[in-house]
């Protein structure tokens, strides 16, 4: 499977020229000589899901937003990769730019958007760098801007270089936070693809969604849809960390299975050492036991297995790990990101965390779990926003899949 | 300050740049490094600090020359990077968050940086380095004056 | 039409809304603590959360939006236990200190956590420390006790447009505060404290005095500082208001204040507080009694009218009166004592503005309702920030601006900076030169239409006129002249806002005529920004010396007639004299008393010195007023008169919209009214006045205008201009073109102009006896440019010395990089300092007000703050 990061083999894959050799912006040509409908109807055909992990079919995003008169339209790419274990798009970003700008590019032209925005994340201050050049190159190569390969299109990109606030990788938070604002997720509907930035019709999608964009432009719908499963269609980029010898960024295709991508690809558990647990889509996604390997990894099958695809970064933890400190430090995560919007979130996460950093202490008490489950049943389903939703079913999931563990009765597990 | 708005650029996406540049300048997010904002951008000055404190990679108080940022996440803490912090923490004398007496370094335990494959990691001012050992991060360090 | 059923109840909507604002339509209550009837819908607290059938998930009703046929239930088992579960989360970190905290008894979340729970917490661990903050000297903020409803934030950014606080950090580490931390240092109009649920903001000024529950009364009634008359519930516990607190729905304000009404209210219980009466002996003041002091000022009313005829004696009314007080005024003069020589200082720029648009528009023609402005597409403000002098009026230029309604200022305004998509900023004294190049630009974009050819004929022959006289320069270059013009081309039916500065001020005639044409050319309404609680009814009232009550003038056989019937006494054909000529009769001799109702002459008229000699030539000053000042003290009788709470009556505010103003507390003077009506009745003329009702009766008797009016009308909220009367719809036809040459005038640049500053915080008048507003602005000073401080090298704070050729002061000075070349803003609030003291006394020959340009002065600095301190 060599799709999304097909150019990385090869010798300069940052550069425009090294992109280019390796078939880089036929795409972009083959895009303009279509009609922009055509490119939206291709897209939708495709059955392409978002990549950054609510799995959005894209084709009705860019519909929508084709179809909203206002002017001018935006394009956003979501490269705020803020998620614990989840590093899939860092390639893209660092290795192979041209890829990105060329996806964009042809999105814009399909949807009519003039401006585009990179919101990457402040911690990737080398993609910043390898972005913004390639950006330049691909003005004075025409690739963007006023005129584009001459055929009178116009598209203009920026990069948006964030600071630190995971939350903006959801997508009306990652608007305010564009447009100087504090990223708190606004009220929906109106969703982005009507009134986004700058309440213009603006279409939000994943660095890895931008990057299918010129293969399936390429090859057509249909000979796209080959690839993976029919509900999921497409490569997937899964980045696996943790206990694997093999650590990285694979691109498989969707519904590969658990076991298929920890033990062939990833070279199987360090050490030798008893596979304990995974995280498959990033660390708000619960937890999974061990006999769950045989869930094929896509948008369909995961939520069978009590999980989610989330964005497919997989956390894998051998026999030693002590999941009551995971859990603890997931939840610190979600606590030290929300944004203080919503009650549940902002309050009752940051109670999950300290009920957890006691236990951890070693000052359980036996209702403890209990607590935990009441507290994340209350945050559940009445927050703003998935923030604050993910911590609760992530508590959940450690509980319900290592209860003996999380009660501190040692030994149980591990 | 001057904040340059590039051609075709909305105004309103001036602020995370401007603060950055800000900060460059300042050291840090002081009082007068977001007036200077406020005034540039014609924003009231609440509005810029809102903003600036939502933000985790804006700084509220003066840092030293270098700034240690430590991933404190789960890839990263599973494959060691919880004791990392505290050799730093011993050898530097300063607590997460701080700064050493002399000024040379700050230490911030980081969330995630997107480094899982390659834990543990840290960035060094704009640098990044991964797969730290014991060994290693000190070695590093030794390149910041 | 679409169809929804909440609990059961069948509701009908014509538009979709929110299930929350369907539910308060209907009665149905559901709690709420981010969502506020003022403020957009937020939807964070999460506890409005509802069920609703044939969703999985509790949604949140203050943005969720109702569908046809859509079932909600608002108080099921599962919303109840996810209230409880809401309200447990809030108060996590929540210091539960309702016995020390202010707020408890009106308190949001202490009234939902009995209603919904929970009994007893469940958090073990440690809580969010957060000191209480006592940083700022009106604003005590509380952040432990914070819910992060983020209310005020929203208040302070979306409604007030201050943007003075933040919520800073995020996530559970928030907190609220200014951008200071500590100071607010914001325009202080306290509407964030109002919808603040909990006890974090709060005013400092009443701190631990008093709990919600003491409050004994609360009485609705309108503001006393300036022509907007916001409504607001004063509440009253001993006698005494202990705060004023609004309601969304209350008056045009709609649950707004600014901080003159929220905060300033005190005055009334200030030191200077006139209670018993005084008479003048041996030199000083002197308590007396009613009976003296009253057949006093009477009986030498009567000898000087005996003497010298009625013409003689003059009365100054004032904006600051009820219109009962005002209407009794003008009636004792021209009735009892047989003169016109009735006059306040609203005929400095309401009273003369007005009449000149009327003249061209017709009677009327300022008054319009507030709302206009934010349902105009364009607003052209001149002459004075509103958002300054009339807070709540500024305020909606900045809703019109918030919803892209372009807005063009003309001069120096700080507060509608932000707000102006364009602000024209003269050089000093050139706005006609730059309302010539408007006119003239907008002409050829836009010709007349030929409406309104007697006037089309004026502007004709106007505008030839101007292009041999006004130049062209003013300081501001093409491109920000036709950026103007396009902008004003936009408009089709703007709000044009004009201020006191347009018209004190020697070219006010030619200038009142080019806003003239440029409202007829853009078909502008006119707003009058009124700086006085009664600017308008006082107009109405007849206070003027060529009008009688309901603007009939005093020249016109058959009008005149009417009220001498009803009077039964001869009222002089001729004109009576203004304030200016009064004061100027009197420094003559030729006016011989005067009885001065709420107004201190020697605070609001230029030249103080020449003022106080005027009045201490007179053989008889009467002062009735509410509070002692300087022109009381030189008075031979002063008349303790009831403050604002302590009478019933009237205001009648800029839109010509009477409003019912209530005695909230028992005082211990006498109604202003009742004064004049004794001294009517001592001088022989007995009006049977018992109560406000009779006065109200007569006026509705003798005015054509106010036909038929009561109290209880004016408490609906709709009692506005022309009542149920008839207007004057004649157009003066014997219009006379204003002398252009007025405005060639020499090169002022390089000279330093000192210009009355507009204060936010004071009033002058009555402002300068609150103690709160006193704290935020506690001494005058002299506000400068950067060009003026290149010359000065000044830091703020440090003093100066500034002299006119009327007299020379000390003075702090504050830096304001906003203010364009030499010019020194000075507040017009101290007498000793204030900036009208400083100027000569010029009148405007057209309206014999005062033409305060061309206040040349000289400024030098004096010693540095640094200075002082070391000193």
């Amino acid at each position: 499977m060599n799709i999304l990061l097909k150019h990385i083999e090869y010798p300069e894959s940052t550069e425009l020229k090294g992109y280019c050799e390796s078939g880089g912006y036929k795409a972009l040509s083959k895009a303009l000589d279509m009609k922009p409908s055509d490119i939206v109807d291709e897209v939708r055909r495709s059955g392409l899901r978002g990549r950054g992990g609510a799995g959005f079919p894209a084709g009705m995003k860019w519909t929508i937003a084709s179809m909203d008169p206002k002017k001018p339209k935006y394009l956003i790419c979501n490269a705020d990769e803020g998620e614990p274990g989840t590093f899939k798009d860092k390639p893209i970003l660092e290795k192979n730019p041209h890829l990105l700008i060329e996806g964009m590019a042809i999105s814009a032209y399909a949807i009519g958007a003039e401006y585009g925005y990179i919101y990457l994340r402040g911690e990737y201050p080398e993609a910043k760098e390898i972005l913004e050049k390639a950006i330049i190159d691909s003005y004075a190569a025409g690739y963007l801007g006023d005129n584009i390969l001459g055929k009178g299109f116009k598209f203009h990109l920026f990069v948006y270089f964030g600071a630190g606030a995971y939350i903006c990788g959801e997508e009306t938070a990652m608007i305010e936070s564009l447009q100087g604002k504090r990223g708190q997720p606004r009220i929906k509907p109106p969703f982005p693809v009507n009134e986004g930035f700058l309440a213009k019709p603006t279409v939000i999608n994943n660095v890895e969604t931008f990057a299918n964009i010129p293969y399936l432009v390429e090859v057509g719908a249909y000979a796209y849809m080959k690839i993976g499963t029919p509900e999921s269609p497409g490569p997937k980029l899964f980045s696996v960390s943790g206990s694997v010898n093999k650590p990285g960024v694979y691109e498989l295709p969707m519904g590969t299975t658990l076991r298929e991508i920890i033990y062939e690809h990833c070279g199987g558990i360090k050490d030798g050492k008893k596979l304990k647990a995974v995280i498959p889509g990033g660390v708000s996604t619960p937890i999974m036991t061990a006999d769950t390997l045989d869930c094929p990894m896509d948008f369909v099958n995961l939520p069978k297995y009590g999980s989610m695809l989330g964005s497919g970064g997989l956390i894998v933890f051998d026999e030693t790990a002590d999941l009551r400190k995971v859990c603890l430090r997931i939840t610190e995560f979600f606590e030290h990101e929300s944004c203080g919007k919503c009650t549940p979130c902002r309050e009752g996460v940051g109670w999950l965390s300290s009920i957890l950093k006691r236990m951890c202490s070693g000052e359980g008490k036996p209702e403890d779990v209990e607590l935990l489950l009441e507290i994340s049943k209350n945050i559940l389903g009445k927050c703003f926003c998935a923030l604050g939703d993910g911590a609760a079913i992530v508590v959940q999931g450690f509980v319900n899949n290592f209860r003996p563990e999380m009660e501190g009765r040692a030994g149980a597990q591990a | 300050m001057i904040v340059k708005q590039r051609a075709y650029e909305a105004k309103e996406a001036l602020l995370m740049p401007a603060l950055y540049a800000a900060q460059r300048e300042h050291g840090w997010m002081s009082p007068e490094a977001m007036k200077s904002v406020a005034r540039a951008l014609d924003l009231p000055p609440a509005t810029v600090k809102g903003f600036a404190t939502f933000y985790d990679m804006f700084r509220k108080k003066p840092v030293g020359k270098h700034v240690i940022q430590l991933c404190t996440n789960v890839t990263c803490i599973l494959s060691g990077s919880e004791d990392l912090l505290s050799m730093l923490s011993d050898k530097f004398g300063i607590a997460p968050n701080e700064t050493t007496t002399d000024g040379r370094f700050s230490l911030v335990a980081m969330e995630c940086i997107g480094a899982c494959g390659t834990a543990p990691a840290m960035i060094v001012n704009t640098d990044f380095y991964e797969n730290l050992t014991k060994e290693s991060i000190f070695s590093i360090l030794e390149n910041y004056k | 039409m679409i169809t929804i059923t909440i609990n059961g109840k069948k509701i009908k909507l014509n538009k979709p809304v929110t299930i929350l604002e369907a539910a308060r339509k209907s009665g149905i209550h559901i709690p709420t603590l981010c969502d506020h009837p003022m403020l957009e819908p937020f939807g964070g607290c999460r506890l409005c959360l509802v069920e609703i059938e044939k969703m999985p998930k509790l949604q949140a009703s203050c943005t969720q939006q109702v569908t046809d046929g859509m079932v909600v239930w608002t108080e099921t088992e599962k919303v109840v236990e996810a209230r409880r579960a809401m309200l447990e989360f809030l108060l996590v970190n929540h210091p539960l200190d309702c016995p020390y905290c202010d707020k408890a008894g009106e308190c949001d979340l202490q009234d939902n956590t009995m209603k919904y729970g929970p009994a007893i917490g469940r958090f073990k661990e440690g809580k969010r420390k957060h000191p209480e903050c006592y940083d700022d000297p009106i604003i005590v903020t509380n952040m432990e006790r914070c819910i992060l409803c983020s209310r005020c934030i929203r208040m302070c950014s979306d409604v007030q447009g201050a943007d003075a606080i933040t919520i800073t950090n995020r996530g559970n580490k928030s907190y609220v505060e200014p951008f200071s931390g500590g100071r607010f240092d914001c325009e202080y109009c306290g509407n964030c404290i109002t919808v603040c649920p909990v006890g974090s903001l709060m005013s400092r000024l009443h701190k631990h005095t008093y709990r919600p529950w003491y409050i004994e009364k609360e009485v609705e009634t309108i503001c006393s500082f300036c022509g907007v008359g916001c409504s607001f519930v004063a509440q009253i516990r001993g006698d005494s208001i202990v705060r004023v607190e609004t309601r969304p729905d209350l008056g045009l304000n709609k649950g707004l204040l600014c901080v003159k009404g929220r905060f300033g209210f005190d005055y009334t219980v200030s030191s200077a507080r006139l209670k018993s009466p005084l008479i003048e002996r041996n030199g000083g003041l002197k308590q007396t009694t009613w009976a003296e002091a009253l057949s006093h000022a009477a009986g030498k009313l009567k000898e000087v009218k005996e003497k010298y005829g009625p013409a003689a004696i003059g009365a100054i009314a004032s904006g600051l009166c009820t219109n009962e007080d005002n209407y009794a005024l003008q009636r004792l003069m021209r009735s009892v004592i047989g003169a016109n020589n009735i006059d306040s200082t609203t005929g400095f720029f309401y009273g003369p503005a007005q009449r000149f648009f009327e003249d061209i528009f017709g009677q009327g023609a300022t008054l319009n309702p507030m709302q206009g402005i934010t349902n105009s597409d364009g607003v052209f403000v001149i002459g004075a920030d509103p958002s300054a002098v009339t807070p709540v009026l500024g305020l909606q230029v900045r809703a019109a601006s918030r919803k892209g309604i372009p807005v063009v200022t003309v001069g120096h305004m700080s507060g509608l900076k932000r707000f102006a998509t364009c602000s024209l900023n003269p050089d000093a004294f050139s706005e006609p030169a730059l309302l010539n190049m408007l006119i003239s630009g907008l002409m050829k974009k836009r010709p007349v239409c030929g409406e309104n050819i007697f006037f089309e004929d004026i502007i004709k022959k106007f505008m030839l006129s101007t292009s041999d006289n006004i130049s062209d320069a003013c300081g501001l270059g093409k491109s920000d002249i036709d950026k103007a013009v396009d902008e004003l081309n936009l408009m089709t039916n703007p709000a044009i806002l004009i201020g006191r500065q347009v018209v004190q001020r020697s070219d006010a005639s030619v200038l009142l005529l080019q806003l003239s044409v440029l409202i007829y050319l853009l078909n502008g309404r006119i707003y009058l920004i009124s700086e006085l609680p009664n600017d308008q009814g006082l107009v109405d009232m007849g206070c003027q010396p060529d009008t009688l009550p309901g603007g009939r003038p005093v020249f016109s056989d058959s009008m005149r007639k009417r009220y001498e019937d009803s009077y039964g006494a001869e009222i002089p054909s001729a004109q009576g004299m203004r304030l200016m000529e009064m004061i100027q009769a009197a420094h003559e001799g030729k006016l011989k008393a005067l009885y001065v109702m709420g107004e201190n002459l020697l605070l609001n008229l230029p030249d103080t010195g020449y003022v106080k000699e005027a009045l201490l030539k007179l053989e008889l000053l009467v002062v009735q007023d509410t509070l002692m000042n300087e022109t009381a003290e030189l008075a031979h009788v002063v008349l303790p008169a009831c403050s604002w709470p302590e009478a019933e009556g009237s205001y009648t505010n800029f839109e010509g919209r009477m409003q019912h103003v209530k005695k909230a507390v028992h005082g211990e003077a006498m109604e202003g009214w009742k004064i004049i009506s004794e001294i009517a009745k001592i001088i022989g003329v007995d009006w049977d006045f018992l109560t406000v009702v009779d006065i109200l009766a007569e006026l509705t008797k003798v005015s054509p205008v106010h036909k038929g009016i009561t109290y209880s009308e004016m408490d609906s909220g709709n009692c506005l201009w022309p009542y149920n009367g008839e207007p004057l719809r004649d157009i003066a036809k014997d219009f006379v073109l204003p002398d252009t040459k007025l405005i060639k005038r020499e090169k002022c640049s390089g000279r330093s102009y000192l210009s009355a500053d507009q204060q936010l915080f004071h009033s002058g008048t009555i402002g300068r006896n609150s103690s709160a507003l006193n704290l935020l602005m506690p001494a005058s000073y002299a506000r400068i440019g950067s060009a003026l401080n290149e010359k000065l090298s000044v830091k703020t704070g440090d003093t100066a010395s500034i002299s006119s050729g009327v007299k020379s002061a000390e003075l702090d000075v504050i830096i304001d990089p906003d203010i364009k070349g030499m010019m020194v803003f000075v507040p017009n609030t101290a007498a000793d300092k204030g900036a009208l003291s400083f100027m000569k006394w010029s009148m405007n020959k057209d309206f014999k007000n005062p033409a305060l340009d061309g206040n040349e002065i000289e400024i030098s600095k004096l010693r540095s703050k640094a200075e002082e301190v070391a000193a």
